[in-house]
């Protein structure tokens, strides 16, 4: 039976419509929480969260329903209670991520952990549930550490990653698809297809020239086009910001080359950032708002689209264990 | 009158009885409440706790110092309940160290490129759990800190390290608590930082002193002669990186003999409840059934064990206007 897993439970993947494949309630780094410079009331949680998860959901109408897959690992204020109200309150289906931003957010307690180890806290979240919440994770989280290059710390989340999503099913998306060659040999032996992976922010503004986009084709593997949104035409962009141009062409290049099906998209996106500033006015709703009319625009029809935001990617989600 | 932070608020210093500067009520290696196979029941973790406190004051104990920092599972609320409890008063601690122990946010931020904390950072967010309280994360601030403890990476002084012995020097000389380093590889260079800061050397405790290297190196009688206090800290460890204590009887007796009986803390580490890593199972009694009398039978006058366990915690923790 194909089935994803959302905070609120298993559902169909028929019944996920428009799916943002790469974003966030709120996303801190650890320790961000001791600083009350980030501090809001609950009150202003909602406020900021709600009225953009019922637009997302109203978007999405025409796509039957909405799914925001939340990137936000373990240890950077994943927080599964309150996604699963968020859910239940807007409509919006949320998928939650097991696994770690990168080795840079894992905390010393699993910093120390053997590959084993991580593989079981990754399994449990998937087929059990995370904490006391009873909502388990539909997809598992990896990434780079800051300095474009894998660090030791990451490689072990990897592989512990890939026996996890082997075991379970689930999907894996990385942050970053920089220095990709090592995460390439990691899932090679591991025996992973690299279809089931999905290598994030390969369009952002300073990864460009780092991705080794061919090997990842070659392979099967799928492109994160999921900064959509980051644009350097904003008043006060991140240091990741590209310019809304480049970054669509960039896109358009695989869509007009037969890579449909090597593609996602999204905007990562916080609802309500918890340890950093965030970017104003950027949300989820970027999608419909503005990357949806560039496609149009540039020629590319509703069947494409449908491909990307609904069909391809609830395949990916959907959970395919390797037995 | 002077006053030192407790968890339930200011405490004259005379009432604070025996007093362990360099315990942990509940030991929280950072990431391990997401543990897949850890549970923290918290109405368990307070029975044990409590047990613990009130043996400690059934034996003649009146203060334990929570010198875990601010993020290895410092729990204000509980720390108030067992306080309440047990009629132990409890003295919690801002800080956080050595930079292993830190999470991404203060190491590797969101900023291109991603530098860490620099320590005016750090004496900021230490300083103001002392003003305007410790922080419950994301949630509240309650009482004041009593204490800022921080640590130095063992195999060397990191460069971030050196960040929270500057920044938890500033907070003491800026609040008037005082400041507990956990010594790293050189414990007299980590202590000159601190000094360097301006903070006089009476208001540094320089811990962990009962560590092998530490005594092998001579610097517990060094950190006295500079005016720091002296933190032997593990009675009744039985970790091989420590001393045995027949030989940190020895130690104590040769400080007190130098003249530095008014330099030196006796505590032994204990984990009232821990989680990600095993505890040990001191009670936090050892101090007054087990080591004290070890020290009275090598010698020790009853008036320099009154004023190790009662005068020199008061004196430290008294809030220096």
């Amino acid at each position: 039976m194909a089935r994803v897993n959302t905070v609120l439970g298993a559902v169909s993947p028929a019944e996920l419509g428009f799916v943002a494949i790469h974003e966030h309630i709120g996303y801190g780094m650890p320790g961000c929480e001791l600083d009350t410079k980030w501090w809001k009331t609950p009150e202003q949680r909602y406020e900021e969260t709600v009225p953009k998860l019922r637009l997302f959901h109203e978007n999405a109408a025409p796509y039957g329903a909405a799914t925001f897959v939340d990137a936000t690992g373990i240890c950077n204020g994943r927080d599964l209670d309150y996604y699963k109200s968020l859910s239940a309150k807007t409509g919006v289906h949320i998928i939650a991520s097991t696994g770690f931003v990168g080795g840079d957010t894992a905390l010393p307690f699993f910093e120390r952990a053997s590959i084993e180890y991580l593989a079981e806290q990754f399994v449990h979240e998937i087929t059990v549930g995370i904490g006391s919440s009873g909502a388990k994770a539909g997809i598992i989280k990896v990434g780079v550490s800051r300095g474009f290059k894998m660090k030791e710390l990451d490689k072990r989340i990897y592989r512990a990653a890939a026996r996890a999503s082997k075991a379970t099913g689930a999907p894996i998306f990385t942050h970053l698809a920089v220095d990709v060659e090592p995460a390439l040999a990691i899932f090679d032996e591991e025996g992973l297809p690299l279809d089931r992976v999905l290598f994030g922010h390969a369009d952002d503004g300073v990864s460009q020239g780092l991705v080794n986009e061919k090997a990842i084709i070659a392979k099967g593997g799928r492109i994160g086009f999921d900064t959509f949104g980051y644009d350097l035409e904003l008043p006060d962009p991140p240091f990741w910001g590209r310019h809304r141009n480049e970054r669509l062409d960039h896109l358009l290049t695989f869509l007009n080359n037969g890579l449909v099906d090597s593609v996602l998209a999204s905007a990562d996106a916080n609802c309500s950032p918890l340890g950093w500033p965030g970017v104003k006015g950027h949300t989820v709703n970027y999608l419909f708002e503005q990357l949806l009319p560039d496609l149009t625009a540039a020629g590319i029809d509703d069947v494409i689209v449908n491909r990307i935001f609904v069909e391809n990617a609830a395949e990916f989600l959907t959970l395919q264990p390797c037995i | 009158m002077a006053l030192v932070n407790t968890v339930l608020g200011p405490v004259d210093a005379d009432d604070l009885g025996v007093t362990l500067v360099r315990e942990a009520l509940v030991n929280v290696v950072p990431g391990a409440q997401y543990g897949y196979d850890i549970r923290i029941d918290r109405a368990e973790v307070f029975e044990a706790v409590v047990a613990k406190l009130t043996d400690f004051k059934a034996n003649g104990g009146g203060t334990i110092v929570d010198a875990n920092g601010m993020f290895q599972g410092r729990d204000l609320a509980l720390y108030e309940a067992l306080s309440r409890a047990a009629g132990v008063h409890i003295v919690a601690s801002t800080g956080q160290g050595p930079e292993a122990m830190l999470g991404g946010y203060f190491l590797t931020p969101q900023t291109n490129p991603p530098t860490p904390w620099p320590a005016e950072r750090f004496a900021e967010m230490f300083s103001r759990e002392v003003t305007d309280g410790m922080v419950v994360p994301r949630l509240e601030r309650r009482s004041a800190a009593g204490l800022v403890a921080t640590a130095v990476t063992v195999e060397g002084m990191t460069p971030t390290d050196e960040s929270l012995v500057r920044g938890a020097a500033r907070t003491g000389l800026a609040t008037g608590v005082a400041v507990l380093i956990r010594c790293g590889f050189d414990a007299l260079a980590s202590l000159d930082i601190a000094l360097s800061e301006g903070i006089p050397a009476d208001r540094v405790v320089v811990a962990d002193l009962d560590r092998n290297d530490a005594v092998a190196a001579g610097w517990p009688a060094e950190v006295a002669r500079r005016g720091a206090w002296v933190s032997i800290d593990h009675a009744g460890s039985t970790d091989p990186q420590y001393v045995s204590d027949a030989e940190r009887v020895a130690l104590i007796m040769f400080l007190v003999n130098d003249g530095q009986a008014d330099r030196v803390l006796i505590s032994s580490s204990a984990t009232g409840a821990s989680f990600g890593e095993p505890g040990n199972d001191m009670a936090f009694s050892y101090v007054l059934t087990d080591f004290v009398p070890q020290l009275r039978a090598a010698g020790l006058s009853e008036a320099t064990v009154e004023q190790i366990l009662k005068t020199n915690p008061a004196n430290l923790l008294s809030v220096r206007k």
